[in-house]
């Protein structure tokens, strides 16, 4: 849960506007995925994690973060390496069967693996440098229906509530041996995943009550955004033009 | 064929071995080119849209609506990131709860329950990412919500047992999402190879930790629909999952139930004879070795009536003498602890 809490309050991006903030990273976003190739990629990942060394992340965090995409860029990569392409690269035998390293997988592989890279390394920068409600802002300036950010933001502001009782509910299993062994684990996680279910339900009562009584009509006031800075605007611009240059070439 | 075989030792390489994240389902960011991503979240569009419809209508009439959504959402966030071992398998993998949003909230605003729960995931935990969140859409929301309430649905129109038809939901729930994730994998990685034949290899990478996840999710959401359902059938009620008829119906049985073995089987138990006579007794006879009369025979004469009239004098005079220990005072008072209480210390006690 503490990843979800990380926030680079010092770092200069921090001070941007949220909403440039993040249609800048979409607009890259989308150059990484449309290019045919390597370079551009490697650029933007070599670029963001620059920016994510100079925030001060902790290693642990950096750590937690990469993992799952980096295993799955390993998968991947085994995948087309020895799957796809026709011009053999090397050769070998495991447990009885011939492996054959391809050429072409290997260059499909990297281009994959390294479109994932740089597509985790911007979405991190622009996480790490917005709170959540400034980003939820920028969302909604960017037209995305307002039921849907509500939901979002309740979710947000629950998931630690309920991973809380969750934590409390386990321990209070766990000793009373309710992950022994595979059968009490299995009906002990059912309880407790219920349990988070009723809990939901009865502060969700609750939630409304409390709301209705200060004046909650179904809609929930969001963040307000300041105006635009026109430094700001200017080095999203230069930014974006620089991108798309280095995406041409 | 050589290929297939070996494309499953891949697997198993990739599937045990390698110590598997708790969000397996979830297509990482940018793994699929723009136009696939493109095409997943124009398939994901409209039932999105159809969800945010019915969340806005219901939250119209129902003020609790919202917030409810936003704490499943919060439930399905917290019970997708809860790594279960898989002792088969030997990897660590996930329920994806979609299964029961889709059967307590119904399948389109599930939808929109696993959206919230995948930005927030792909935002904070990079599980799943903002390029990627149509095809995960797909997979988890509106194959994993609409696979599990059409079950759901389908199994308890044909009085399917409650438990068993959302056992089957969660499972089906499960094996779906990743039938379709496989579906986006293949389709997105394949370059210019065939469909197919990836597919197959993605769909074997799966099976070791998802065959036995699946069979855990589907228990996992019977758990939890017979805990709401005990617990709290009112809201199952509220969430149009069962109606007043029916927990009418079940606690009727209930009630018929308890009155037959309190009332009538105690008079039919009293005809049946125990074990000790239809076996041990019955096969002594036919072996030539007749009972015997006991020593002392309770079910003869007055000896039981005797018993308890002794029984009554002595409890009567052990509480007699004892009484008066609790009315009078015996003996010089005394300090905790054994040391005897000057006059004046017990004067000031009794306040005289």
């Amino acid at each position: 849960m503490h990843l979800l809490e990380y926030y680079a309050s010092d770092h200069w991006l921090a001070r941007i506007d949220a909403r440039i903030k993040l249609l800048v990273t979409l607009i890259v976003l989308i150059m990484v995925l449309s290019y045919q190739g390597v370079s551009f990629q490697l650029l933007v990942a070599a670029l963001s994690l620059t920016l994510i060394m100079s925030m001060k992340i902790p290693w642990r965090l950096f750590l937690l973060r990469f993992s799952e995409p980096l295993l799955i860029v390993l998968v991947v990569l085994l995948l087309k390496i020895f799957f796809s392409g026709h011009d053999p690269l090397f050769s070998f035998d495991i447990l009885g069967f011939q492996l054959t390293a391809y050429r072409e997988g290997l260059a499909e592989g990297v281009a994959i693996g390294s479109r994932i890279m740089a597509a985790i390394s911007l979405m991190a920068v622009l996480v790490y440098a917005t709170p959540f409600p400034e980003l939820m802002a920028a969302l909604s300036w960017l037209k995305i229906p307002r039921g849907f950010i509500e939901i979002l933001l309740y979710a947000y502001r629950y998931i630690f509530v309920l991973f809380e009782e969750a934590m409390v509910i386990y321990q209070a299993q766990k000793n009373r041996l309710g992950y022994a062994n595979f059968r009490n684990r299995l009906s002990s996680f059912g309880v407790l995943t219920g349990s988070l279910i009723l809990k939901a339900f009865e502060q969700s009562q609750t939630l409304s009550t409390a709301m209705v009584q200060r004046g909650y009509d179904g809609n929930m006031p969001l963040f307000q955004s300041r105006p635009f800075r026109s430094s700001e605007i200017f080095l999203s611009c230069l930014v974006v033009t620089a991108m798309g240059i280095l995406w041409r070439i | 064929m050589k290929k297939v075989k070996c494309g499953f030792i891949i697997a198993l390489i990739g599937g045990v071995a390698l110590p598997q994240d708790a969000a397996a389902m979830h297509i990482a960011e940018g793994l699929l080119p723009f136009n696939w991503a493109a095409f997943w979240f124009a398939v994901a569009l409209p039932f999105f849209a159809w969800g945010l419809y019915l969340l806005k209508k219901r939250s119209q009439e129902d003020l609790s609506f919202k917030p409810l959504v936003g704490l499943m959402a919060a439930v399905v966030f917290i019970i997708s990131c809860m790594p279960i071992p898989v002792p088969f398998a030997g990897t660590c993998s996930h329920p994806c709860g979609t299964g029961i949003s889709g059967i307590l909230v119904g399948p389109a605003v599930s939808v929109v329950i696993t959206a919230a729960a995948l930005v927030i995931q792909a935002l904070f935990l990079a599980h799943g990412g903002l390029s990627t969140l149509g095809a995960d859409i797909v997979s988890m929301g509106v194959m994993g919500s609409f696979t599990g309430f059409l079950t759901f649905r389908a199994l308890r129109s044909v009085r399917v047992n409650m438990a068993a038809a959302a056992f089957m939901a969660g499972l089906f729930a499960d094996w779906a999402t990743y039938f379709m994730t496989s579906v986006e994998l293949a389709a997105g990685i394949r370059g210019e190879a065939a469909f197919l034949p990836l597919f197959w290899k993605v769909l074997i990478a799966f099976i070791p930790t998802q065959l036995p996840i699946g069979i855990l999710e589907g228990a996992m959401t019977a758990g939890m629909v017979m805990l709401l359902y005990k617990k709290r059938p009112d809201l199952l009620i509220k969430m149009r999952v069962i109606k007043d008829r029916e927990v009418a119906v079940i606690g009727a049985v209930l009630i018929a139930f308890t009155i037959f073995f309190s009332g009538v089987a105690p008079t039919e138990a009293s005809k049946w004879t125990g074990v000790d006579e239809a076996v041990i007794e019955k096969i002594a006879k036919e072996q030539g070795r007749e009972p015997k009369e006991p020593l002392i025979n309770m079910e003869q004469g007055d000896l039981p009536l005797f018993i308890f009239l002794i029984a009554g004098a002595v409890g009567g005079f052990a509480a007699g003498y004892y009484w008066r220990v609790l009315i009078t005072e015996k003996g010089s008072p005394r300090c905790r602890g054994g040391a005897e209480r000057s006059p004046e210390t017990s004067a000031k006690i009794r306040g005289s």
